[in-house]
């Protein structure tokens, strides 16, 4: 056979239905990962095979750097990828409420992937519109093969030890390479630590996410306003404290630079602001995030101080961790992004690996 | 010859999956027993198990002790666990209602059980897939527990009591009945 001869479809779609039925999927067709496909992934990265790169203890599994290697090629990553693959699963895995109970929850969170430096370009990641997707191969199946791996390596399956509730749209397909060309500020992994410029991968756990549009308002601190009250939402709130990735469009990133205010501004301005009284957590039937007593002894709960008055503001975020902010999208309309993250993100990029 | 399509899926740790974990001796009753509640934190899990430590203090003339789990969303320590074991001849620990605290509350059972401790493992028949899965996986197939309605959480004080109340026939027949060793 040539190369120039296309492959024999039908031969394709049994080794598709193979996968399906032996419980693999996601719902979606894998590609079927032979060895000499995986071989091309285990060559991008100096790590050993059997190397462990994250454990369940709960449910008594490690996921190796081989099964990683097998998922991301069944979840349609070129094998140049996998680096990438395997610095998200690191950043994802330090995610604390990724090892303790997060993939069986019932929120059914969703990793938010936010890749930054010259990988984006290598790996031809989408920098520009449609950030969230869909349309670009590294964006889409990277965090596939995230998916894949709890799945599949950690055992984690739909109905079984995997309990959303209604979960979140975009889980397993979420991964952001920030518009660094177009941000006035440093990058996300700076803010992690990886400073430079260097290739790095952030990622936490996130629980939908809303739109702010405002292409009208010429002032700053409006459009800040706008942000402070979509953040400020009672419905997502079920602990005394909460965070909040906010996803910029270049034009709101800019029109605050333009402002005079730098990343750690804007995050102060809504930290300061970001809440609702007492009296309204208490009308919407939410009382318990606001009261002394939330949680259990030990974890901030119990607390016999005197109640809380009505008109008490109570703010929702603690502190610059609790409020990261990306640059993502093009520009072309004032159309940004608030996304819940669920717990807490870990505030760490994780480099991603060359082969040395 | 054709390449195979590889497996991508792990398999369960040896040290986490016991071939057949053992189950502990029933009592023949709770009369006098030492009851110890694990307290998984979550909302209404206190009184609940509050309840049903009063109600088996009543029927039966038990010594209640509390503990609050570390982490509800994950199996407890082993040495909270080992703790617990030598204070109580039962244990009862809940109330599952979420998926990572149901699955923790069926491991901590089979934990207790291998300790030599009859437990009572209480959770929201939401999460029977989940428990019973967690329990197999600790190779405690067909675990027996018990459930209450879902959800516990939106519950009134009453109604909680009301909700132990009606758990407790089946909380007492997992501690003291040897068909559930079955």
């Amino acid at each position: 056979m040539t190369a120039d001869v296309a492959p024999d479809p039908d031969e394709a779609q049994r080794a598709i239905e193979y996968c399906y039925d032996q419980g693999w999927s996601d719902g979606l067709p894998l590609v079927p990962a032979s060895k000499p496909l995986v071989d091309q992934f285990l060559a991008t990265t100096a790590k050993d095979p059997d190397e462990i790169i994250g454990s369940l203890e709960q449910v008594g599994r490690d996921c190796t750097v081989y099964l990683a290697a097998v998922n991301a090629a069944m979840a349609g990553c070129k094998p140049e990828y996998f680096p990438v693959v395997l610095a998200a699963f690191e950043a994802l895995m330090r995610e604390r409420a990724a090892r303790g109970g997060g993939f069986q929850s019932t929120s059914g969170p969703a990793p938010l992937i936010v890749v930054n430096g010259p990988i984006r370009q290598e790996l031809g990641f989408n920098t520009a519109g449609g950030a969230f997707g869909p349309g670009f191969r590294p964006n889409m199946t990277i965090p596939r093969a995230i998916g894949l791996m709890v799945r599949n390596a950690f055992g984690i399956v739909p109905h079984v030890f995997e309990q959303a509730t209604q979960g979140v749209p975009g889980r397993w397909s979420i991964c952001l390479a920030e518009n660094e060309e177009e941000s006035p500020w440093e990058p996300l992994a700076e803010n992690g630590g990886v400073s430079g410029g260097a290739s790095a991968v952030s990622v936490t756990l996130t629980r939908t996410m809303e739109f702010v549009d405002n292409r009208h308002a010429p002032n700053a601190e409006d459009v800040l306003r706008d942000f402070q009250d979509t953040i400020s939402r009672i419905g997502s709130q079920i602990f005394p404290k909460s965070a909040v990735a906010l996803v910029l469009c270049p034009e709101h990133a800019q029109m605050f630079a333009s402002a005079g205010l730098s990343k750690a501004d804007v995050q102060n301005w809504l930290l300061e602001r970001s809440g609702r009284t007492v009296g309204e957590f208490r009308r919407a039937g939410k009382a318990e995030v606001t009261s002394r007593r939330f949680g259990p002894p030990g974890a901030g709960g119990h607390d016999d101080g005197p109640p809380r008055a009505d008109d008490e503001f109570h703010p929702i975020l603690t502190g610059p961790q609790s409020i990261p902010i990306i640059v993502a999208g093009a520009k072309n309309a004032a159309i940004s992004m608030v996304v819940r993250i669920f717990g807490e993100w870990s505030g760490t990029a994780v480099p991603v690996g060359e082969k040395k | 010859m054709p390449n195979v399509i590889l497996d991508p899926t792990g398999t369960v740790k040896t040290s986490a999956a016991k071939q057949a974990a053992p189950r502990a001796p029933r009592r023949a009753s709770l009369n006098g027993a030492r009851v110890g509640l694990l307290i998984n934190t979550k909302t209404n899990a206190r009184p609940f198990l509050e309840e049903v430590g009063r109600l088996l203090t009543e029927q039966y003339g038990v010594t209640v002790t509390k503990r609050t789990k570390t982490n509800f969303a994950v199996p407890e320590p082993e040495s909270v666990i080992k703790e617990m074991a030598a204070e109580s001849d039962v244990v009862v620990t809940g109330v599952g209602d979420c998926g990572s605290c149901s699955a923790a509350a069926a491991a901590d059972g089979v934990v207790f059980e291998a300790a030599g401790v009859p437990v009572a493992v209480i959770v929201t028949d939401s999460f029977r897939a989940t428990a019973d899965a967690m329990a197999a996986l600790r190779g405690a197939p067909g675990y027996q527990y018990a459930t209450t309605a879902h959800p516990v959480a939106v519950l009134e004080e009453d109604q909680v009591k009301q909700r132990a109340a009606q758990v407790l026939d089946d909380v007492v027949a997992l501690l003291t009945n040897p068909q559930a060793d079955a």
